[in-house]
């Protein structure tokens, strides 16, 4: 039995902070218990307020509001880190290129000739089609600005938002889950195929997994030889918040299936020595991310994953 | 249809590809960085063509895997580009709208308006406001106004001339066609002579100016004439005839000023012989078909510079090697949407189709087939003498009328052909079809989705490829190049035009007219 069920998703994560520019200095966002704080801006909503009318943008209050628009947003999925080793390096000044560029092609935008008399309906018809396209594309630049601001803060934050959209989508009615099965599929595939890699030196591309529903933690079974050998995993979704995101995916050289008892840093696993056996329970200690200079930094690197041991 | 299951198998190619392009060491057959999307991209066209998904569910992954793979390099070393890779991020680069043809040497002479639709075919450009990639194909319009009516396709082959002012020319009536409710003369016009006035520009002067001419019929009848064209070229046209003219009639007359009317027997008799039709069922699934007009596409890309530019010794290879990318991903995902039977023999001719033009990286895991169909091989010995015929085919039209059975739901009349400018075009009239400009991967044209070819009297193939098209409710006039041109030395064509529930075969002659 997982204490899957009855206890929150994110128990085997620790907070983390990250530093970022906003206004005139560096501020910290901090993520503890599922929760985006902004230590810098005790009354965001009133910051957002003001902005609207006019005032200065707040990254920080930015930032969280992208966080909360996307917390259940499967492209973050699809774009967010495959483990560790995948670097998404995302620079706050990347961020300032990108906003740049968009206000320029807003800039540069579509503006309707002014005319006095009514244009000719295939020039309305071009005219609607030029401004809806001009608004697909601002909306589209919108959307990567505000995926690049989550990538910048960090991996820390990219796996725990990672973990909130996979939890988000964890446990939704077969009906629902016809249409977002597809990316719920690749993106365990994602996560689980290099960490299938390591554990078994099997090749990425020969890990086929399928979405486990209903009581128990799945199965596993791997057939085949040569070309022909393949992994077949069967997860909860919910594996990617519980396991994956917490960094427990490959620990002690089993690969962990369910968190039987969720805790930072003590925890106990359900884990596999090898495909087609049962889950044993393991007890196992984490070490806190990577510190830089004796202070906590969420850095886009392996050294913001938590280590486990068994 | 698995529709789940199409997109799961493109979110994991996409996935595949991804991990693929970022790995540390990526293997050669990864392609570089432009040819994971446009492999994502042209897997996706070929499930949306199948309507195994939707272009917005295509669009979404896209979307993703680029984000995703532009975020890792932002700071990262970018895997080496191979030719290859160049190859497929220049396809990739003219999968954006708007992308211009190449530019014409200056001074020579541009290539005809078929050619050069093509041309806009194969970069790509879209008109504004379209995806430019297929979605579900459209049901055919409900109510035919013409079904049910005898149709009347009469070869002609005779020429009007005409002058008057400083205007002359010649008017070349290749075919009648009565359908329906609508009866047209399918013309070709001749370059009109134009007076000096008119060439310096002081005069006004009307081109194709159908205004001159009369119809009448041997009951004395007078047709009111209008006029409408291809898209691709206002050379050839439909002058047609309203009202349309009853039943019975025996023979029109066309007549232009100074010269006497020219009389056009009605009477289907009067025109030369024909072979018999010859039809045979078919089962082809909705993969095999696609994959078959993918065929035809590489044969025709292929030969692209030798029909667009006789004179040149060698086809570049740049374009028919770039349209190798993701050939296996297409078959993997066709088959995994149960659209593609697994022992199907079309993968493997693929595959040989794609050896034989030296197109690698296709990554089609079939082995090449033995045998390949005549007119691929007819095609390929073209493409692999790698030597035109000496003289480009001279102009000409010819008058020829068929009338094909009903294949897939598509209605096909042949009611001409005419040489101009070192090309071929075969015009037919299409009911059944719906102009959509939905292209599949590697461009192929979905709204013609039948597989049409031409076998001259010298036992060499010909593929057709839709390159004019004006659209109409009910019936399409839609001009087919074919690759190669056809010389006017032939004298009969077989047709062969197949579909997924059966092909037909006919004979036809060729009556050949003055050049234009």
């Amino acid at each position: 039995m997982t204490d899957g069920q009855n206890r929150a998703w994110f128990g085997c994560l620790p907070g983390c902070e990250a530093h970022l520019p906003c206004g005139q200095g560096q501020h910290v966002i901090r993520w503890e218990a599922g929760e985006l704080r902004l230590l810098n801006h005790p009354d965001a909503e009133a910051e957002l307020v003001l902005a609207a009318l006019g005032g200065e943008k707040v990254r920080c209050v930015e930032v969280a509001q992208a966080w909360g628009q996307h917390a259940g947003d499967l492209s973050v999925l699809a774009i967010g880190p495959r483990g560790p080793a995948d670097k998404i390096a995302v620079s706050w000044n990347d961020l300032d290129t990108a906003e740049r560029a968009a206000q320029r092609v807003g800039q540069l935008g579509y503006r309707p000739p002014s005319v006095t008399s009514r244009p000719p309906p295939a020039l309305a018809a071009a005219s609607a089609r030029q401004q809806q396209a001009m608004h697909d594309r601002e909306r589209a630049m919108r959307r990567r600005n505000d995926m690049l601001s989550l990538l910048a803060l960090g991996y820390g934050f990219q796996v725990r938002l990672l973990g909130q959209v996979a939890e988000a989508h964890a446990d939704q009615p077969e009906e629902a889950m016809r249409k977002i099965r597809p990316a719920l599929v690749a993106a365990i595939t994602a996560r689980l195929a290099p960490v299938a890699e390591e554990w078994l030196g099997i090749d990425p591309d020969q890990v086929v997994v399928t979405p486990h529903r209903g009581p128990g933690w799945g199965s596993t079974e791997l057939t085949g030889r040569a070309e022909q050998r393949r992994l077949r995993v069967s997860l909860p979704v919910g594996w990617l918040a519980r396991v994956w995101a917490a960094g427990l995916a490959l620990t002690g050289r089993h690969l962990v299936v369910a968190v039987a008892q969720a805790g930072w840093p003590d925890a106990r696993v359900l884990a596999l020595r090898a495909p087609g056996t049962e889950p044993v329970p393991l007890d196992v200690h984490a070490t806190a991310p990577g510190l830089a200079d004796g202070v906590l930094d969420v850095r886009p690197d392996a050294a913001d994953a938590p280590h486990w041991e068994v | 249809m698995n529709r789940e299951g199409a997109e799961t198998f493109l979110r994991l190619l996409a996935e595949a590809e991804m991990r693929k392009q970022l790995a540390p060491d990526p293997p050669p057959w990864a392609g570089g960085p432009g040819s994971g999307r446009v492999k994502v991209y042209v897997v996706g066209q070929a499930l949306i063509a199948v309507n195994a998904l939707d272009h917005e569910i295509v669009g979404d992954v896209l979307a993703d895997f680029d984000v995703a793979v532009s975020v890792r390099r932002l700071h990262g070393a970018t895997p080496a580009r191979t030719v290859r890779a160049a190859s497929a991020a220049r396809l990739a680069a003219q999968l954006q709208p708007g992308r211009p043809r190449p530019p014409l040497q200056p001074g020579a002479p541009g290539p005809p308006p078929a050619v050069l639709g093509l041309w806009a075919r194969f970069a790509r450009v879209r008109p504004t406001g379209s995806t430019g990639s297929p979605g579900p194909a459209a049901p055919p319009p409900d109510h035919d106004p013409g079904e049910g009516t005898a149709d009347r396709f009469v070869p002609i082959g005779l020429t009007v001339p005409f002058h008057q002012g400083n205007l002359s020319g010649e008017l070349y009536l290749m075919s009648f066609a009565h359908t329906g409710s609508d009866a047209r003369l399918i013309v070709l016009w001749g370059k009109p002579t134009l007076s000096r006035e008119h060439e310096l520009g002081l005069q006004r002067a009307e081109r194709f100016p159908v205004s001159l001419f009369t119809v009448t019929d041997d009951r004395g009848s007078v047709y009111e004439l209008d006029s409408t064209y291809n898209d691709g070229s206002e050379w050839i046209s439909q002058i047609n005839l309203r009202p349309a003219p009853p039943d019975g009639i025996r023979w029109i007359e066309v007549a232009a000023p100074p010269g006497r009317a020219v009389r056009v027997n009605l009477n289907p008799a009067s025109g030369p012989p024909r072979g018999g039709d010859e039809a045979s069922a078919a089962t082809l699934s909705a993969g095999e078909q696609l994959l078959i007009k993918l065929a035809e596409e590489l044969l025709v890309a292929a030969q692209f510079p030798l029909a667009m530019r006789p004179e040149l010794p060698a086809a570049a290879p740049s374009v028919v090697q770039s349209m190798g990318t993701g050939l296996g991903g297409i078959i993997a995902g066709l088959e995994a949407v149960d659209v593609l039977p697994p022992l199907s023999p079309i993968p493997a001719r693929l595959a040989a189709l794609c050896e034989s033009l030296r197109i690698d990286g296709h990554e089609i895991a079939a082995a090449p087939a033995d045998d390949l169909p005549e007119p691929w091989l007819s095609l390929l010995t073209y493409y692999q003498r790698r030597k035109p015929d000496i003289a480009r085919v001279r102009d000409g039209f010819a008058a020829l009328t068929a009338a094909l059975p009903v294949l897939d739901g598509i209605r096909l009349a042949l009611v001409g052909l005419h040489n101009t400018q070192g090309t071929t075009v075969l015009h037919v009239l299409a009911r059944g079809v719906r102009r959509e400009e939905r292209l599949g991967p590697h461009g192929i044209n979905l709204d013609f989705p039948l597989s049409f070819w031409l076998r001259d009297d010298g036992g060499r193939w010909h593929v057709a490829h839709p390159a004019g098209w004006h659209p109409a409710d009910h019936e399409h006039s839609i001009g087919l190049l074919l690759v190669p041109p056809l010389p006017r030395s032939t004298e009969w064509v077989e047709v062969l035009a197949a579909g997924r529930s059966g092909e037909v075969r006919v004979r036809l002659p060729l009556r050949w007219g003055s050049p234009p």
